[in-house]
């Protein structure tokens, strides 16, 4: 009984939006689907200096109020393991009568000095210095592919930056890996905005819209995962394409929607619209595109 | 005489230096169970109390406070960020109900079983050795959207 009342409402209600659809002025063409395509940072960002200092005081003051390292504990007595460690180890100069310390008297205790905080150097393995050496000895080339089979090879960090930043080639989705970056594209009039797409009818959905245009301008060889099928926002354009306020009645409106590549290469195809594209981050956004549209769109953007 | 004497004294010394059997006081397992528990106890581990010049303890109320100040910053521009972000989507949402209710359907319909793919990665400190997967071919599904 109850479920068939709240079903005549449900029924009532799709009835009242069907009826308003009737008296809605705005004609279905004048709506478009843009998106903002993202690429999620691939590095951690980048620590400000501020917050790097403060995290290596506060590493700082935690070394220094650590407990002494129970080393006979972790090393039996008598082992090679146990001569190995200690012969690594710089030990405290140890207080003696008659001697004057211009630092204080030492205050030594399991071979720590109480008074400072404790540096522990791990001993280097043989093996680990012999690897470092043959490395450092052999070429590029058929080298490189038979020391990444080598389990056993030492640890090599790559770049944070890439050739894309020495190059700056924004056409890149390899740059600036610390950033969230996004797809921007040139009008015909020479602005930079998101990729936008004309709705057509009633039936596709917006996100569908979007996604289908993006393929059309940057080819079908894309992977992207739409974060919603709901606008994340809005922007009007009044009849010469200028933006307007979001209270004003606009010719045009426009919805973006969020949505991020994974995998692919984004080619521009051939087109009439779109000539060029830019992978940019939000900081250059602002620079590129004009400030009303920023106003806009700004707080969608992330600020990594 | 004297060569006499230098033999004999080596002979005695090494007599004398035969030590019988070690024998400790506690057994190997209680032996281990004080090494362990040493490891937890402060004893002698613990550092000297950090004791700071009014200078140096200044230094540190400023450095906290302004690192709180700095979080309380972050926090309150993030909040505004995520609430202009809310009223943003709410708003286009109303908008698009007004110009087209069957499109506003479209965009509310409830996805089932949406997750975040499987090939999107965490941000790491190093990058990996390839940066970004180029050869990707969309798989020919029967109902494909191209």
């Amino acid at each position: 009984m109850f479920k068939k009342q709240l079903f005549s409402q449900a029924r009532s209600f799709a009835t009242e939006v069907a009826a308003s659809s009737s008296t809605s002025t705005t004609p279905i063409t004048s709506v478009n689907a843009a998106i903002i395509l993202s690429r999620t940072p691939i590095v951690t960002p980048e620590i400000p200096e501020f917050e790097q200092k403060y995290y290596q005081y506060q590493e700082e003051l935690e070394r220094r109020l650590m407990w002494t390292f129970p080393r006979w504990y972790y090393f039996k007595k008598g082992t090679v393991a146990e001569r190995e460690f200690s012969k690594a180890q710089i030990y405290p100069i140890p207080k003696h009568r008659g001697v004057w310390f211009p630092k204080g008297v030492p205050d030594i205790k399991h071979g720590r000095d109480r008074r400072f905080k404790e540096t522990i150097i791990l001993p280097k393995k043989h093996q680990e210095e012999e690897a470092t050496h043959a490395s450092q000895a052999s070429g590029a080339g058929d080298a490189q592919v038979s020391e990444l089979e080598d389990v056993a090879r030492p640890i090599k960090l790559n770049q944070r930056t890439t050739e894309a930043d020495a190059k700056n080639d924004q056409t890149s989705l390899e740059r600036q890996l610390s950033r969230t970056l996004y797809l921007l594209v040139k009008q015909n009039n020479g602005s930079w905005k998101f990729p936008s797409f004309q709705l057509k009818d009633n039936s596709t959905a917006l996100h569908e819209v979007a996604e289908q245009g993006l393929r059309s301008i940057g080819g079908v060889n894309i992977n992207t995962w739409t974060v919603s099928s709901t606008p994340a926002g809005v922007v009007k354009y009044g009849a010469k394409g200028e933006v307007v306020g979001p209270t004003s009645e606009g010719s045009t409106t426009e919805f973006l929607l969020k949505s991020h590549i994974i995998a692919g290469k984004f080619e521009l195809q051939k087109n009439d619209n779109v000539k060029e594209h830019k992978w940019v981050s939000r900081d250059e956004i602002k620079e590129l595109v004009n400030d009303e549209y920023f106003e806009q769109v700004g707080h969608l953007l992330a600020k990594v | 005489m004297f060569l006499h004497q230098q033999i004999r004294k080596p002979l005695l010394a090494t007599f004398q230096q035969i030590r019988s059997k070690r024998t400790t006081a506690i057994s190997p397992e209680v032996q281990k169970l004080v090494t362990q528990l040493s490891v937890l106890s402060a004893g002698r581990k613990q550092p000297r109390l950090l004791k700071l010049c009014n200078e140096d303890y200044v230094k540190h109320q400023i450095i906290t406070k302004a690192w709180s100040q700095l979080r309380n910053q972050k926090k309150k521009s993030d909040e505004a960020l995520l609430n202009k972000q809310l009223e943003s989507m709410s708003f286009a949402c109303e908008e698009l109900k007004k110009i087209s209710p069957e499109l506003y359907n479209l965009a509310n319909k409830k996805e089932y079983g949406k997750r975040f793919p499987l090939e999107m990665r965490v941000p790491t400190e190093y990058p990996p050795r390839n940066i970004w997967y180029y050869d990707y071919v969309p798989p020919v599904a029967k109902g494909s959207k191209k």
